[in-house]
C-alpha cells in the first residue's frame, strides 16, 4: 500500500462532520481490499477481523473520518451564501478562502474578505456570522443548485512538500485512517491471535459522536484513537507537542488504560522504532474518551500522529509518521494477549 | 490570444514587486512583434507603437508586480520567517499555499494552532512574526539547500472560472488585468502614436512609474488597473464603492490623485456614446500609478480604468468577466480620443 497516495486521495475526498458520505465511502472501498465483508451502518465505516483463538480480547482501531468544515444556512439576496462552521474552524484565515459548496453539484466560490476601506484600523478577524460566500451566481442560480444545510469544505489540493512532508485539509483525520489501512494490510501477512476492528467514525468533531455509537455496538475490550497532536512549529509550546518525523505520540492520561499506553510503549521497543510520548492532565479530545466509558467501558488509548496547522486548509505532517503509526498498531495487536 | 485567456497566462506568471522579470520576459516576448521596446534601469518595459495620426503623446500603463512575499529569515527547523511585499493582510495569507524562490518549492503559510491560541487572543488579527512559511524541511540546513533569504514567495492559485464563466477567481489580477488589455491593444491598429508602458514597483509605492513617467514625459496617461470593489455581503451604498457588473470604473479622485476633469468627463460622454457600461467610484478610496504619474515631468494630464475587483491583494480576487470586456472596450476608445483633446 502507498500511504502517500493514500493520504492524497482521502484528503481530496470531501467529508464535512454530518456529511461524510464522500470520504465514508472512498474509505470504505480502501478497506474492502483488506476486508471484503466491510461495511457503513450510521456513517461508521466498519471492518471485523474476528480473532484466530478463543477467548481472545477484540481491540477497535478509530480513526475519525469527518473533517471540519462549513454548512450552509441561507442564500441572501444579492446572492451571497451564508455558512455556520462544522468544528472548530480557525476564523483568521476565512477572508478570500476559496472552498467548495457540495450542493446538487460542487459549486467553486470564495469566502468574503472585508476591503481595507471597510476594515478600518480594527485589529479583530471578522467573524463566521458575518461572513459570506461568493460563487459568482445569482440567488436564483444558487436557489436551484445550494440548500441550507449542504456542506462546505476548503478548496484545496494535497501536495508534497519537501521530503516526505504533506500537506493539504483533512490530514486530520484522514492520515489516521491511512495508518490504520496500513497496518491492516500488514496484519494481513501475519494474521494476529485476538480479534481486532476498524471504525472510521463520524462527528468527531462535533463531539466524538460517531464514536459513542461505535463504542456502544461493537462493545470492544481495547481501543485505541488514531488522531493527530499539535506538531511543533513555530509558535507552539515544546511541552504540548510532537515532533514531525519523529514518530507516533503515545498518550498516557488518567482518563486512558495505562495498560494499553504500556503496550504501545513495548511494542515499539520491540519494533526498535521511534516514538513520543504525550502526556495530558485529562480528557484527550479524541475518540478516546468515548470509548473509555462507553457501553459497558474499554481499556483505551491514544496514537497520534504530529500536525502542524491544525484545523486548517494547510496541515502538514510527516508521511513517515504515518508509516511508523500502522507498524507499531500491527505490532500492538500482535502482541496482544488472552487476558488483556 | 483572447483577452481572458491572455488574462490567464499572466495572472499564473509569479512576480511580485522588485521581481518582475518573468512577466517583463512574457510580455517583451509578445511587444516586440508590434512596438519599438526597450527595459528602463528599474526594470519597467517602455514599448512604443505608431499610430495613422501623430497628435499630442500618450502613454498607456499598467503594472506588472503582484503583492507576495519575501523570505527574511531561516529558521534552525527549517521553517521560514516572511514579511509581506505591497500590501497583505495576514488573515489573507495564514492558511494559503504558496511557491517559493525561483525553483518554485512549494510551501504553505502556518501559525499557532488555533486550538493552542489563549482564548483572550482569538479573534484578533495575527501579526507578521507569528506567522511562518512552511516547505517541508527538517531543519535549516536542509531548507538552505532550498532557498536563500531574500527569495520571493508567491500566492499559489489557480484561475477558477466562477458561475458558469461569468466570473474569475485568481491572484495577481492586480495588474495583470491592465497587462492583458494593453497587450490586446497594441495588435490593434491604432489612432495616435503610443507609449504601452509596463511598470514595476507599484505595490511598494508607486515607484517604477515616478521613473519611466519621466523618461517617457507624455501629455496625458491613461493608467490601467484593478480597483477595490467592496459589494460584498452586509455592505450597502456609497460603502460598496464599485460593483461587479457595473463596468469599467473611472474614479474622480482616490488618495493619491485628483482626476483631470475633462479627461473624467471624456470617459463617461465615450462610455455613454458607445453604450459601454461604466461606474464611478462612491468613496475616496485606493490609490494607483497616477499618483506618481500626474505631478511628474512638470505634471501629466492623467486618468485612471479600471477592472472592479473582490479580495484584491489576496490569493483570490474574484471579477465578472464582462468587466473586463467593457474596461477593454472603454480603453480602446479613449485611445483613439485622448490625443484630441
Amino acid at each position: 500500500m502507498d500511504i502517500t497516495e493514500a493520504i492524497i486521495r482521502l484528503s481530496e475526498t470531501s467529508g464535512a462532520s454530518g456529511a461524510e458520505v464522500g470520504a465514508a465511502e472512498t474509505a470504505l472501498e480502501m478497506l474492502r481490499e483488506y476486508c471484503p465483508d466491510a461495511y457503513i451502518s450510521k456513517g461508521n465505516v466498519i471492518g471485523i477481523f474476528p480473532a484466530a483463538g478463543e477467548n481472545m480480547p477484540f481491540v477497535l482501531l478509530d480513526a475519525h473520518i469527518d473533517q471540519v468544515g462549513m454548512i450552509v444556512t441561507s442564500v441572501t439576496d444579492d446572492g451571497f451564501v451564508k455558512f455556520a462552521g462544522l468544528g472548530g474552524l480557525d476564523e483568521r484565515l476565512l477572508p478570500a478562502q476559496p472552498v467548495v459548496i457540495h450542493g446538487k453539484t460542487d459549486i467553486r466560490g470564495v469566502i468574503c474578505s472585508v476591503p481595507p476601506h471597510l476594515s478600518g484600523d480594527g485589529d479583530t478577524v471578522p467573524d463566521i456570522a458575518s461572513s459570506a460566500i461568493d460563487t459568482g451566481m445569482t440567488k436564483d442560480e444558487l436557489e436551484a443548485a445550494v440548500a441550507p444545510g449542504d456542506a462546505v469544505t476548503y478548496d484545496v489540493r494535497c501536495r508534497r512538500l519537501h521530503g516526505s512532508r504533506l500537506t493539504g485539509r483533512a490530514l486530520d483525520d484522514r492520515c489516521g485512517v491511512a495508518a490504520i489501512l496500513y497496518a491492516v494490510s500488514l496484519l494481513r501477512e501475519n494474521a494476529p491471535e485476538c480479534g481486532y476492528g476498524v471504525v472510521f467514525s463520524v462527528q468527531e468533531e462535533l463531539g466524538e459522536r460517531g464514536a459513542r455509537l461505535a463504542a456502544y455496538s461493537l462493545k470492544p475490550d481495547i481501543a485505541i484513537a488514531v488522531d493527530v497532536s499539535f506538531g511543533l512549529a513555530p509558535g507552539e509550546k515544546a511541552e504540548k507537542c510532537g515532533i514531525l518525523g519523529k514518530g507516533p505520540m503515545i498518550g498516557i492520561s488518567p482518563c486512558l488504560s495505562r495498560e494499553v499506553s504500556q503496550g504501545l510503549f513495548s511494542a515499539a521497543k520491540s519494533l526498535g522504532i521511534p516514538y513520543q510520548t504525550e502526556v495530558m492532565e485529562g480528557l484527550t479530545s479524541t475518540n478516546a474518551d468515548q470509548y473509555s466509558v462507553g457501553g459497558t467501558g474499554a481499556k483505551a488509548c491514544t496514537l497520534s500522529i504530529p500536525l502542524r496547522n491544525m484545523h486548517t486548509p494547510v496541515e502538514v505532517i510527516d508521511t513517515a509518521d504515518v508509516e511508523l503509526t500502522g507498524r507499531l498498531l500491527a505490532e500492538y495487536i500482535r502482541m496482544v494477549k488472552e487476558g488483556d | 490570444m483572447e483577452l481572458k485567456e491572455r488574462l490567464r497566462e499572466l495572472c499564473l506568471i509569479n512576480g511580485v514587486s522588485g521581481d518582475e522579470d518573468r512577466v517583463r520576459e512574457y510580455i517583451l516576448g509578445y511587444a516586440e512583434k508590434y512596438c519599438t521596446c526597450r527595459t528602463d534601469p528599474l526594470g519597467s518595459l517602455i514599448c512604443f507603437k505608431n499610430g495613422k495620426k501623430q497628435g499630442k503623446s500618450l502613454m498607456i500603463c499598467a503594472h506588472m508586480d503582484e503583492v507576495g512575499f519575501i523570505i527574511t529569515y531561516i529558521n534552525s527547523d527549517g521553517t521560514l520567517q516572511l514579511r509581506p511585499v505591497g500590501g497583505v493582510d495576514t488573515t489573507a495569507a495564514i492558511g494559503k499555499q504558496v511557491i517559493v524562490g525561483d525553483p518554485g518549492i512549494p510551501g504553505v503559510i502556518g501559525s499557532t494552532a488555533i486550538h493552542n491560541i489563549p482564548r483572550s487572543e482569538r479573534g484578533k488579527i495575527p501579526g507578521w512574526d507569528s506567522l511562518y512559511i512552511d516547505i517541508g524541511a527538517a531543519d535549516r540546513e536542509e531548507a538552505e539547500k532550498l532557498i536563500s533569504p531574500g527569495d520571493c514567495a508567491y500566492f499559489d492559485s489557480d484561475f477558477t472560472e466562477l458561475g458558469g464563466g461569468s466570473g474569475i477567481k485568481s491572484k495577481a489580477i492586480d495588474d495583470r488585468a491592465g497587462c492583458a488589455m494593453m497587450m490586446e491593444l497594441m495588435a490593434e491598429e491604432l489612432e495616435y502614436d503610443t507609449y504601452f508602458v509596463f511598470n514595476v514597483q507599484e505595490e511598494v509605492g508607486l515607484r517604477g512609474s515616478r521613473a519611466s513617467a519621466v523618461s517617457v514625459a507624455p501629455d496625458f496617461a491613461l493608467v490601467l488597473e484593478s480597483t477595490t470593489a467592496g459589494d460584498i455581503d452586509g455592505v450597502q451604498g456609497a460603502k460598496r464603492v464599485c460593483c461587479l457588473g457595473g463596468g469599467a470604473v473611472v474614479g474622480f479622485m482616490d488618495r493619491s490623485t485628483v482626476y483631470d476633469r475633462e479627461l473624467y468627463r471624456l470617459a463617461f460622454d465615450t462610455a455613454e456614446e458607445y453604450g459601454i457600461p461604466c461606474q464611478t467610484k462612491t468613496m475616496i478610496a485606493g490609490g494607483n500609478d497616477a499618483g506618481a504619474i500626474h505631478v511628474s515631468a512638470g505634471g501629466i494630464r492623467t486618468l485612471a480604468v479600471s477592472v472592479p475587483t473582490r479580495y484584491l491583494h489576496s490569493a483570490s480576487c474574484v471579477i465578472k468577466t464582462e468587466d473586463l470586456y467593457s474596461s477593454y472596450e472603454l480603453v480602446k476608445r479613449l485611445a483613439a480620443r485622448i490625443p484630441e483633446v
